[in-house]
């Protein structure tokens, strides 16, 4: 998930806090669709005088023209640039000049917009996202100042970080024919071979209301704001056709593959198993979360007490979900420690996973794993934007808002034997793809 | 997941919220103005002090049903011994470790089973166990984290682990540009001070260091009348007191050793930037070059710390001009800012961005003229008044969450300042004005010299680097010769 400014070194770790809960209050969220398909949702809450706006577009780098990998991440940064009736810049001055702030980030899927705001500004901020959504006004100079930003992202996050090739790697080497194959900051070549016109064209395509979910969650009294988002967002033109949406389906995996990626200053090699996962809205998703939770969710888990902690063979291990609307990715992954190889990591995930595949986990186990996940929800929900955030993440993960409150309860009604099952059903030899990340220098050659 | 590397820079601009105008033809539109601003209120701490000398400090907040704690001891890896650099960083960490009734796991196993994690290590000026849980499990989580701070066993088994762990680490972190540069910066402004060594150790440090060197910490400094507990959330401050009293009301009392301290000598008014050499480190195929200025900073409790505060605003921030300069009009980083770390003995300033190595040169002197500028001419109020509403935005911000208030509250209560400064806050910042910073800066420059530091890929900038500093001295580095334990900062041959 690449932001304005929000640099994220692993395309990996996006630990997705999973809702779940005993405690957890629901979210009495409001939905509407206004007439040119703007879905709106909206969550009141006066408790502090903020409030946050935020614009969900259904568009990610899956969308990303041929040969220009990257570029919707570098339009997301574009859309802080002048439009019609803006200067470049302008939501800085109407956001961090009053004491808020903005960003955005873009990921495979979608891309998200967000300010928090005093809630007095909160009118001015829908006019600017309306503004932004219809009458954005790039010009060559701050196109190629924005590029040289981007690229500079790419060097720092996929360059000068040591692993930042490896998690490169894992999106490339783990897709065969899904644009998801292309990682979502691009590379060099590809963001040069960009161009303005390449802009106007996916600015023309992607941003339009029916493509985008407005969410507003803070200080506000509903008849007011309701009215301001009919008269900002109401007056956009419905537009015409629809949006072209990826077609292409990822086949099924038929034989495990295995790579061995290099690059310098590699302090560490490590190893990444991934494994095809169900698109999000699939119901095999709650139990994979509380499997993830066992196998990775703190120093009593399962990997970090084996690898880490006894065995002391790994630096750091994982297991992630990295959730897609289409097939997402299971992924498995461990830094050496010392003196470590990947053989070694990958040898011993594998008897994890079979100890995951062969048995249920303990009822102690499940509990401690769903607490786990509720308290990360609650904190989540500790602020405006986390509760925006949460809403919007089930707009596009899930299709309904509705599921930000839903989910909980089908993590709660997830059963051991589920996760046993979740564990046979993915995890299989055929499904897999194997990756060895070493230093370019190693002599060693692994296996 | 430690290799997740959130790192957040802010960058900047500074133009006028009335001044956009137009550039197209036919109807335009201006941004509807704001309305009339709703009040915030922010909490009040309450405070008690147990008869063991613990000070608890509790603020109430409903909206969540969470609580976050920390017990805070009131020294940190400023005292490692000489020689024994992550000493004290070892001693927090290994805390929750082991105790005389539970074991590693256990100590983990049970507080996750809460639906918690519990961290603990040591910073500069002090060390921590902090936790956050709902509100219901809070009496369970303390029980272990008091266990933890009171009871630790520090056996050979876990010292050797937590060894070979944090020798790991560091052989990544001495591979990242940015995380090698601040390192650098730590030793060419601290020399072989409290401050000055790698909170967490080098390679030699750290097979230096016995079971003897931490149980010895842990019983000169981890005293309750030299700890602070804070607690914040969803719990009354009469409950959160009886708490405390039952899980830390047993801990006795006793002399805590004095920190050590250290004194500079300032009293000099300078109009600019007093450059001291570049030290540049040598990093071979590295993606990038870190590029920092580095300068010995203020203590928390100086008189100039909200001028400063204020005047490090107009360089760091995503509108702010070091990020408005190399980021937004030269595209040259993905973001470049600056940070005054203030500590009770001083503290660091550093100015930092990461940018591709042939551009490295450029950048350090923008960094320095936007630092000499900050000197040399006044700062309008066009300019000032966002700049000051970013600052106290984000410190509204912070409070929003119970971490947030614990880290707030830990700073006045760990330097000894009032807890009513966190409803002051605001209004100090409010109260500097141009003449405020121009003076602050003055002083400030006036007190140390500064040095630029870049780790990098170094044949790609070094003609450059001469060329735009040729009365700079610059001390060469190969990353091989690198020793962070030494003010030297090479490996003697």
């Amino acid at each position: 998930m690449l932001g304005k400014m929000l640099f994220i070194a692993s395309a990996i770790a996006l630990f997705t806090a999973s809702v779940l809960a005993q405690t957890v209050t629901p979210l009495n969220f409001k939905e509407r669709t206004l007439a040119n398909g703007l879905k709106v949702v909206i969550l009141q809450d006066n408790s502090s005088p903020t409030v946050s706006v935020q614009v969900w577009y259904n568009v990610g780098s899956k969308d990303d023209p041929q040969q220009k990998s990257g570029f919707a991440h570098l339009f997301e940064h574009l859309m802080f640039k002048s439009t019609r009736n803006m200067k470049s810049e302008m939501f800085d001055r109407l956001t961090e000049d009053v004491g808020g702030e903005n960003n955005a980030s873009t990921s495979d899927d979608r891309t998200e917009y967000h300010e928090v705001i005093p809630s007095n500004y909160l009118e001015t901020l829908l006019w600017a996202e309306a503004e932004r959504m219809t009458n954005l006004n790039v010009d060559e100079q701050n196109f190629k100042s924005e590029r040289d930003v981007v690229k500079e992202e790419y060097r720092q996050s996929v360059l000068a970080n040591p692993y930042g090739r490896f998690y490169d790697a894992i999106q490339k080497r783990s897709y065969a024919v899904h644009p998801y194959k292309r990682p979502t900051i691009g590379n060099i070549d590809e963001l040069n071979a960009a161009s303005l016109e390449d802009v106007r064209l996916f600015y023309k395509t992607f941003y339009r209301p029916d493509g985008a979910t407005l969410v507003i969650v803070g200080d506000f009294e509903p008849a007011q704001l309701n009215a301001w988002i009919d008269k900002y967002f109401g007056r956009i033109a419905k537009p015409e056709g629809t949006i072209p949406r990826v077609t292409l389906q990822e086949p099924p995996r038929t034989a495990e593959q295995r790579f061995v990626e290099s690059a310098p200053n590699v302090p560490l090699p490590g190893v990444a198993l991934t494994y095809l996962a169900p698109p999000s809205k699939n119901a095999d998703n709650a139990a994979l979360k509380v499997a993830q939770a066992i196998l990775s969710g703190g120093e009593s888990s399962r990997l970090y007490q084996e690898l880490i902690y006894k065995q002391q063979i790994a630096q750091e291990a994982a297991f992630l979900i990295d959730d897609r609307t289409d097939k997402g990715l299971l992924i498995f992954y461990a830094i050496a420690a010392g003196g470590k190889t990947p053989a070694e990591l990958e040898k011993s995930i594998l008897v994890e996973l079979k100890k995951m595949q062969s048995a249920p986990p303990s009822a102690a186990e499940m509990e401690k794993a769903k607490n786990g996940l509720i308290t990360e929800a609650l904190s989540e929900r500790e602020t405006n934007l986390g509760k925006g955030e949460a809403i919007g993440n089930a707009v596009i993960y899930q299709g309904d808002p509705a599921e930000v409150n839903n989910s909980i309860e089908e993590l709660r009604k997830v059963t051991a034997q589920d996760v046993q099952n979740v564990m046979k059903k993915y995890f299989t030899d055929t499904n897999r793809v194997v990756i060895y990340y070493q230093n370019e220098t190693a002599t060693e050659t692994t296996k | 997941m430690k290799t997740s590397k959130f790192k957040i820079i802010f960058v900047a601009l500074a133009f006028l919220v009335s001044s956009f105008a137009s550039v197209a033809h036919g109807q335009t539109e201006t941004p509807p103005k704001p309305s009339e601003p709703h009040v915030a209120t922010i909490p009040t701490p309450v405070e008690k002090t147990l008869s063991n000398g613990l000070r608890v400090i509790v603020v109430e907040r409903k909206n969540v049903p969470l609580v976050t704690a920390r017990l805070m001891i009131k020294s940190g890896g400023e005292v490692d011994p000489n020689n024994l650099a992550g000493a004290a960083d070892m001693t927090a960490e290994l805390l929750t470790k082991g105790t005389k009734t539970r074991t590693a796991t256990q100590i983990a196993e049970e507080m996750e089973f809460l639906g918690g994690a519990i961290d603990s290590g040591a910073a500069w000026d002090f060390s921590n166990v902090t936790f956050r849980v709902m509100s219901d499990k809070l009496d369970k989580a303390m029980a272990i984290a008091a266990d933890s701070v009171l009871n630790p066993t520090f056996s050979q088994e876990e010292i050797d682990r937590y060894k070979t762990q944090t020798l790991d680490e560091l052989t990544v972190n001495l591979k990242e540009p940015s995380v090698l540069a601040s390192y650098v910066a730590n030793r060419v402004v601290f020399s072989d001070e409290g401050y000055g060594h790698p909170l967490s150790g080098t390679p030699e440090s750290l097979g230096q260091i016995k079971q003897q060197d931490l149980i010895k910490i842990h019983s000169s400094y981890y005293k309750p009348n030299n700890s602070i507990l804070i607690i914040a959330g969803d719990i009354t401050p009469s409950n959160a007191f009886a708490l405390a009293e039952k899980h830390f009301g047993k801990w006795v009392k006793a002399a805590p050793a004095e920190a050590k301290m250290t004194t500079r000598v300032g009293g000099h008014i300078s109009d600019k930037l007093n450059l001291d050499k570049i030290t540049v480190v040598d990093l071979p195929g590295s993606g990038q070059a870190a590029v920092f200025v580095a300068k010995f900073g203020i203590d928390r409790s100086s008189p100039l710390y909200y001028q400063l505060t204020v005047a490090n605003s107009i360089l760091n921030g995503y509108s702010a001009r070091l990020n408005q300069e190399i980021r937004i009009k030269r595209g040259l980083s993905y973001g470049a800012g600056s940070s005054l770390a203030s500590r009770r003995d001083g503290g660091i300033f550093t100015t930092r961005a990461q940018t591709k190595n042939e551009s490295a040169a450029e950048v350090a002197e923008i960094m320095v003229h936007e630092l000499n500028r900050l000197a040399s001419e006044s700062v309008g109020d066009v300019e000032l008044t966002p700049r000051k509403a970013a600052l106290t935005g984000n410190f509204s911000r912070e409070l929003e969450t119970t971490g947030g208030l614990v880290n707030q509250i830990s700073q006045l209560a760990l330097y000894n300042l009032p807890l009513s400064q966190i409803n002051s806050y605001i209004q100090s910042v409010q109260s500097v004005n141009n003449n405020g910073i121009q003076s602050g800066i003055k002083e400030f420059y006036g007190e140390t010299t500064a040095q630029i530091v870049i780790v990098g890929d170094a044949k790609q900038f070094l003609p450059d680097l001469k060329t735009r500093f040729p009365s700079s001295q610059i001390n060469l580095i190969p990353a091989a010769e690198l020793d962070l334990g030494s003010a030297m900062l090479r490996k003697s041959k």
